[in-house]
């Protein structure tokens, strides 16, 4: 009788300790889990983005043609960075991801800077894309006083046709071969995405839901996007290697092209949790601006294309 | 993206049920190794506490009536309660047998306690050396299972490429991780607590003729 109460105390203290046990196992994972959490979170967070960071305004907004004017389906910048003249009615701004620091406003005006019309993956420069407020149609919101803006904007407009009037012969010339060869390497590369099936190198992830015109793969633009891709994949210097886990490394991201295939902006709508990534991500954007113009039939407006970049290269969504 | 902000655990999600199923296993293993481990080390530490304690009074005052009454303040030590099972049968016989049969008696009453008391001292501890022993090829087993299956699936893939084989094979290797710290606890302590063990024992046997003859030359 003794021997057995000596038992069920000795069983009772034992069960007590397994509970004990599987509550501190439970604490451990649970622990380990939120110090993955919070080193990823810190891994995510930029140090200094100069791009702005848009979401998407709605499904196949970003591959849309948007006119000068502004469209209802062209993305909106974010408050900080500059957007075209017009456009700020109609669209809604939402930030993807809000530990971006806001652009302070000594980086908007550089009016002086305009886009060179190269569309060679040659090195180039690394230029300031979209933190710079655009040369023509592009006005920075911060700035509230609109007689400056429209001296700024005449300003920036006389300097464009300096520029334009400027450009040499020569390098006309070198754009004309530097578009041969594109050409050429889009007709060898570039095959599956024209044929409407959206299977193309490079091409736009707006266009899922199939409605609007615009470069939603496929489409008659394809053979273009699949030459900027191209040129974009070229100056994308980016090892894998330095990764620690290529595991959700995708950086979504949209560029706004100028009828002169000047990148006037970059937005990240995802970022990877590898700032190296993101990095290498803007800078070869940047190195890839100016990009060729674009096609005649699209040469009127500007445009959104999209691009999903991954270690692997860059991928259609 | 979740899955990238939960790292290690984040791959989890996407391992195959023979992978989890080796992870309950090993998780289960460690749950129960922990048990043990906190069970016996407060046992065996009052053990060792109160065996001590008794054997300085029992030789300070050399008397079983005394000795006895003090073991009662000592429930959990090992050589009070062998002295305890020593006396109870010194009293239950009395004056009904003779020295000889006495000595015997009681040598076997207290033999069977310390019999008894090593059984309890060692109980569940070779559960410990189970886990030590099995837990790193349970592992091992789901990391070959997962790398198996993760081959399986690039070749499917057709891609042979850092991104396309890392993952596989990282999810696979934390079967292999929870196999070894399912394992190294476990080993730790069955050594720590066989070397105490036996230092009971020790005690134990080399005590228990100190018992009795104390109690067949009481005066």
């Amino acid at each position: 009788m003794e021997k057995g109460q000596k038992l069920g105390y000795a069983e009772k203290k034992f069960s007590l300790w397994l509970v004990a046990a599987a509550l501190i196992h439970a604490l451990v994972i649970v622990l380990a889990i939120y110090l993955q959490i919070l080193d990823a979170n810190r891994l995510v967070k930029p140090k200094i983005v100069s791009v702005s960071i848009v979401s998407l305004p709605g499904s196949g907004g970003s591959s849309e043609l948007s006119p000068k004017g502004g469209s209802q389906a062209a993305p909106a910048p974010s408050p900080e960075a500059p957007h075209p003249a017009g456009s700020s009615k109609s669209v809604t701004v939402k930030e993807a991801l809000p530990e971006v620091e806001p652009v302070t406003p000594k980086k908007e005006p550089k009016p002086a800077k305009v886009k060179e019309h190269v569309p060679e993956a040659a090195p180039v420069p690394p230029k300031k894309v979209a933190v710079e407020p655009l040369p023509v149609n592009a006005k920075p919101k911060a700035v509230d006083k609109p007689a400056d803006i429209s001296k700024a904007l005449e300003r920036l407009k006389q300097t464009v046709d300096k520029k334009t009037a400027s450009t040499s012969p020569t390098s006309a010339g070198s754009l004309n071969n530097a578009l041969a060869r594109l050409q050429q390497k889009v007709k060898s590369e570039g095959g599956p995405a024209s044929t409407g099936s959206g299977s193309g190198k490079g091409s736009s992830y707006g266009g899922k839901s199939g409605a609007g015109k615009g470069y939603g793969g496929g489409g008659p633009s394809a053979p273009y996007q699949a030459q900027i891709a191209s040129i974009i994949m070229q100056n994308w210097d980016f090892s894998k290697m330095m990764l620690k886990n290529s595991y959700g490394m995708e950086v979504y991201v949209r560029i706004n092209i100028l009828a002169d295939g000047t990148i006037k902006q970059i937005v990240f709508d995802k970022k990877a949790p590898s700032e190296y990534l993101n990095i290498s991500v803007k800078k070869a954007l940047e190195k890839s601006s100016p990009l060729p113009a674009l096609p005649k039939q699209e040469a009127a407006g500007e445009v959104w294309i999209g691009f999903v970049f991954t270690p692997e290269g860059i991928e259609k969504k | 993206m979740v899955d990238s902000y939960l790292g290690i655990f984040g791959l989890l999600s996407d391992a195959g049920p023979v992978v989890l199923f080796v992870l309950f296993v090993l998780l289960s293993f460690s749950i129960v190794s922990w048990a043990i481990i906190a069970y016996k080390f407060t046992y065996v530490r009052k053990s060792l506490s109160e065996s001590r304690a008794f054997l300085d009074y029992f030789f300070e005052i050399y008397n079983v009536d005394k000795a006895f009454s003090e073991s009662e303040k000592y429930r959990k030590g090992s050589l009070p309660r062998v002295f305890r099972s020593g006396y109870v049968e010194y009293h239950a016989l009395g004056d009904k047998v003779d020295i000889r049969q006495l000595r015997v008696r009681i040598a076997r009453a207290v033999k069977r306690e310390a019999n008894a008391e090593s059984k309890r001292l060692s109980s569940l501890i070779p559960f410990l050396a189970t886990v030590g022993n099995t837990a790193p090829f349970i592992g091992l087993f789901g990391t070959v299972w997962g790398i198996m299956t993760s081959f399986h699936n690039i070749g499917k893939a057709q891609s042979a490429s850092l991104a396309a084989v890392a993952p596989g094979i990282s999810e696979a290797l934390i079967a292999t991780a929870a196999g070894l710290a399912a394992a190294i606890p476990a080993v730790m302590a069955y050594n720590y607590f066989t070397h105490q063990i036996s230092i009971i024992e020790r005690d134990l046997e080399e005590f228990s003729p100190e018992f009795v003859a104390a109690f067949i030359n009481e005066p």
